[in-house]
């Protein structure tokens, strides 16, 4: 729901690191998106396309790698990764007691700049 | 030309975090961010939980709201310091928003710092503003199947308070079944029923609060 001060601190951190290293206009942003992070890609992008406007990314894309989640079951005590937004048990034996490990990352891989 | 970032895009806001914290630890204030969806009875709480510790925690409260002043003055009228920011659409507060108020509350001088958040039971639950924990709060009105829809929130609080409870016969809601699935998604979860209504339950919340908020 927040994508919009989310793509703020994508466009903050991309533009710093590109001044940084001497360039001056960004090509493509490549993200990693757990599936967990309760982020909408499509929202991202649309609230990207808005605030990049006459800034150093005006032409950037976003690329979006997406990570599974995964967690470890309290019951059947296995470890399980998933594709789901929501996982709600575990996949390998129904048990809703579990823990999620990863699958809520939000971050900045690399960019491309010329 | 690629450039390597690896950086987390809450980065800034887990910093400015540590900042808050580091404020709130040397000025010995016990934070709590409290969350819910809207209309749970945040501010109701707040209200209770004020006349029920009279003074004897001094506390002070930050209000999130999307917009209006309401909530500030409902606690204002206790004689309380009230703070209220508005989010003017954003759907959280986070660590920036809470920093830039934090001149306005009197830290030296308090024990125990509420915020309560922008009424929404997803999103505040990913910033955190420095806190040492958060709270929730779930109205019966709200049903027995959200802590199952809602996960993240009841992982990430450590007391969840379930509040209405004096609606409790005009509704289908399954109290157990809200306590065993948010029990199996926090098995550490304190939990409270209450009603701002009628005051029940509202003595083991506030027992349980002096019993962690005296930092010094
Ligand atoms: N019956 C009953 N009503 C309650 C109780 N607690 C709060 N209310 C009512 O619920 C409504 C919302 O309460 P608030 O305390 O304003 O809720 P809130 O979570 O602060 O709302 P927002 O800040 O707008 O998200 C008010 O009309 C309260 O009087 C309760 O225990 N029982
Ligand atoms: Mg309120
Ligand atoms: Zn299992």
């Amino acid at each position: 729901m927040h994508e919009v001060s989310i793509a703020l601190n994508v466009l903050d951190i991309a533009i710093d690191n590109c001044r940084k290293s001497g360039y001056d206009r960004i090509e493509s942003i490549r993200l990693k998106i757990g599936r967990a992070a309760g982020i909408m890609p499509d929202a991202l992008v649309f609230a990207f396309d808005a605030v990049k406007t006459d800034t150093l990314a005006e032409k950037a894309t976003i690329i979006i790698d997406h990570a599974p989640v995964g967690g470890s079951c309290n019951t059947c005590k296995k470890n399980f990764v998933s594709e789901e937004t929501y996982v709600l048990c575990c996949p390998e034996c129904g048990s809703n007691s579990f823990r999620i490990n990863s699958g809520r990352e939000l971050e900045i891989i690399d960019i491309e700049v010329v | 030309m690629k450039i390597k970032v690896v950086t987390r895009i809450l980065e800034a806001n887990e910093r400015i975090a540590a900042e808050n914290r580091k404020l709130f630890d040397n000025a010995g204030v016990y934070v709590i961010n409290l969350m819910s969806a809207p209309g749970a009875g945040k501010t109701s709480l707040l209200e209770e939980t004020i006349k029920e510790i009279n003074n004897r925690l001094k506390i002070a409260v930050i209000e999130g709201d999307i917009a209006g002043t309401q909530d500030a003055e409902r606690i204002g009228n206790l004689g309380i310091p009230v703070v209220q920011i508005n989010t003017g659409g954003a759907c959280h507060l986070d660590a920036n928003i809470i920093n830039e108020v934090l001149g306005e509350i009197p830290l030296k001088h308090i024990d125990l710092l509420f915020v309560e958040n922008v009424g929404n039971l997803v999103c505040p639950a990913e910033f955190n503003i420095g806190e040492d924990i958060k709270v929730m709060l779930l109205s019966i009105t709200e049903g027995d199947d959200k802590p199952l829809k809602y996960p993240l929130m009841f992982q990430e609080s450590s007391a969840l308070v379930l509040n209405k409870i004096d609606l409790l016969p005009y509704t289908n809601t399954d109290i157990e079944k809200i306590k065993r699935d948010a029990f199996s998604l926090n098995p550490s979860l304190k939990i409270f029923k209450v009603s701002c209504k009628t005051g029940e339950g509202v003595r083991e919340w506030t027992d349980w609060l002096f019993s962690i908020a005296k930092k010094d």
